[in-house]
């Protein structure tokens, strides 16, 4: 796929740093990105799943472990055990009668657990997840771009067919399937599409900010929105404001930080706002 | 709003039939060879003290509990299973949720998604719907600033979006004081004649079982008692069903 009408664009843009090549794919995969992980990341905080994004986050180090020991690119590896964990915790929560919590916390320590030990047994592997710990959107390559592009035009359509039923599971799931949405199958598409997401999220912050790249943006918007339509709008807009000057900040001379940590330092500084905004128009009354 | 008709009786003998149903959870019992009809048109109750397995016999016959035993939902003019509509009692919304009403009766009315907002006929509509709850002041209400009666009624508005031919409620006077549980009882009264549903609901209320229903099933495990509410709701019925003696004035047949 070539993409260099694209990063022609982006070196256009009126900082240095926007020269080099990679900055340019960095900024180009986060344009995708952002977008993502604010939609769904509203969707995660009506549906209440935020602690299963950090366990298919989490579920990173043995997706890179079982690429190790099959030979297989950490990259196709880690979305497909990411996907698959994610499914597998779906099917428990509908077959189990525990808590939704336990039953993630379990999958969550089995899956860090098993990734630990077989990472533990190499000290080179080890060295090389300090890069999935703290994300690294400057390394992204064209192939990853791609794949990035086909995940929002998938998402693109799905959240354009199922985003209203979402909302009305998040609601009341029983009331929901009731009125003739279609649950089971969208919580097997959601928690598949999400896992899908949760991983690409991995590279560009890292397994440790994660979540918090769906839920701040999302938590933001939820203060400063009065609706459910301007929710996704004050999302997005978040999201993409804070991965877009996260990333030129951090190529600052003066700055040079982890380009994910000042994506959700932003983003926190937008929540920040947004707190103050509800406590002024006297939301915390209610 | 159109009335949609009056109420068409479907195929077979009763709405709903419930033929040696069974549920239980390990070893506990929670129903026991239930048999039990819901006639057509009606307005049925479901009485019973606390575990008596009154929301559990709900659960499934609305497919969200596995049970032994059959239950016979029945069948419109045209063949189909009835379309049902359900009211229940609470939402899982924390009240901080920016979502208007009127936002909350369009997610199911349209395809769109919200984000794009909604579409000019889809909110006429919705409009319609909370006009016949007598809730259309409040469409541009958050629906976590409702008072517990007014949630009911837009509840009770988005059920009646889906046209049901049969209108299940899960207890629908749990917090609400006595006016607003006589309001909301006429309320359903009115829409069941002039929407032509056949209505069945769990409750603890037994003077709004007294006043509106046609038909009480009372149930503790296994069915104590059906038929009407002057023949259900008598002094030592409910001495047996609740352990305490209660005298309960049962409306007339004809009286409003």
């Amino acid at each position: 796929m070539d993409m260099s009408s694209l990063y022609g664009l982006a070196s256009c843009l009126p900082f240095e740093c926007m020269q080099a090549s990679f900055m340019q794919r960095a900024l180009l995969g986060l344009l995708l990105l952002a977008p993502m992980t604010a939609v769904m990341g509203v969707q995660v905080v009506n549906l209440r799943m935020a602690f299963y994004s950090d366990a298919i986050s989490h579920s990173a180090f043995a997706g890179v472990a079982l690429g190790l020991i099959f030979s297989i690119d950490p990259h196709l590896a880690m979305p497909a055990l990411g996907v698959l964990v994610g499914l597998g915790i779906m099917a428990l929560l509908r077959h189990s009668s525990l808590s939704s919590d336990t039953v993630i916390g379990v999958m969550f320590a089995a899956v860090m657990a098993f990734g630990l030990a077989v990472v533990s047994r190499s000290a080179s592997i080890a060295r090389n997840l300090q890069q999935f710990l703290y994300g690294d959107i400057l390394m992204i390559t064209d192939g990853e771009l791609a794949g990035l592009l086909v995940l929002f035009l998938v998402l693109s359509v799905f959240q354009w067919y199922a985003c209203n039923r979402l909302i009305y599971m998040g609601v009341h799931p029983m009331l929901a399937r009731v009125h003739g949405v279609p649950v089971r199958v969208l919580q097997y598409c959601f928690a598949g599409l999400l896992a899908v997401v949760v991983m690409f999220s991995v590279w560009a912050v890292g397994v440790l900010l994660v979540t918090a790249m769906l839920i701040v943006p999302a938590a933001a918007a939820r203060n400063f929105a009065r609706s459910t339509c301007a929710m996704f709008w004050w999302a997005l807009c978040i999201s993409v404001t804070s991965a877009l000057s996260g990333l030129l900040l951090s190529a600052q001379e003066w700055m040079q930080t982890a380009t994910g940590a000042t994506i959700i330092l932003i983003s926190c500084a937008w929540f920040l706002v947004s707190a103050l905004v509800a406590h002024a128009r006297g939301d915390r009354l209610r | 709003m159109e009335p949609i008709n009056a109420c068409v009786r479907g195929r077979g003998d009763a709405a709903v039939s419930f033929e040696h149903v069974g549920l239980s959870r390990g070893r506990t019992v929670i129903l026991d060879d239930v048999n039990a009809h819901v006639p057509w048109c009606g307005c049925t109750a479901v009485i019973g003290p606390n575990g008596a397995g009154k929301t559990s016999l709900i659960m499934a016959l609305l497919g969200e509990m596995p049970h032994k035993g059959l239950i016979r939902i029945g069948r419109n003019a045209a063949g189909k299973p009835l379309r049902i509509g359900l009211v229940p009692q609470r939402l899982n919304i924390d009240r901080g949720m920016p979502m208007s009403v009127l936002e909350f009766m369009c997610m199911g009315m349209q395809r769109r998604p919200l984000w794009c907002g909604m579409r000019a006929d889809v909110r006429a509509r919705a409009r319609e719907f909370l006009e016949l709850v007598r809730a259309g002041h409040l469409a541009s209400r958050r629906i976590g600033d409702l008072s517990g009666g007014e949630m009911q009624r837009v509840l009770l508005s988005l059920a009646l979006v889906r046209r049901p031919e049969l209108l299940v409620l899960d207890e629908p006077s749990a917090g609400v004081d006595v006016h607003g549980e006589r309001m909301f009882c006429c309320l359903l009264e009115e829409l069941r004649l002039s929407q032509g549903f056949t209505q069945l609901m769990v409750s603890h209320s037994l003077g709004m079982v007294a006043r509106h229903a046609t038909h009480v099933i009372a149930l503790n495990r296994s069915v104590v008692a059906e038929g009407a509410p002057a023949e259900v709701l008598t002094g030592s019925r409910m001495q047996s069903l609740f352990g305490i003696h209660m005298e309960i004035p049962v409306r007339e047949e004809g009286e409003r």
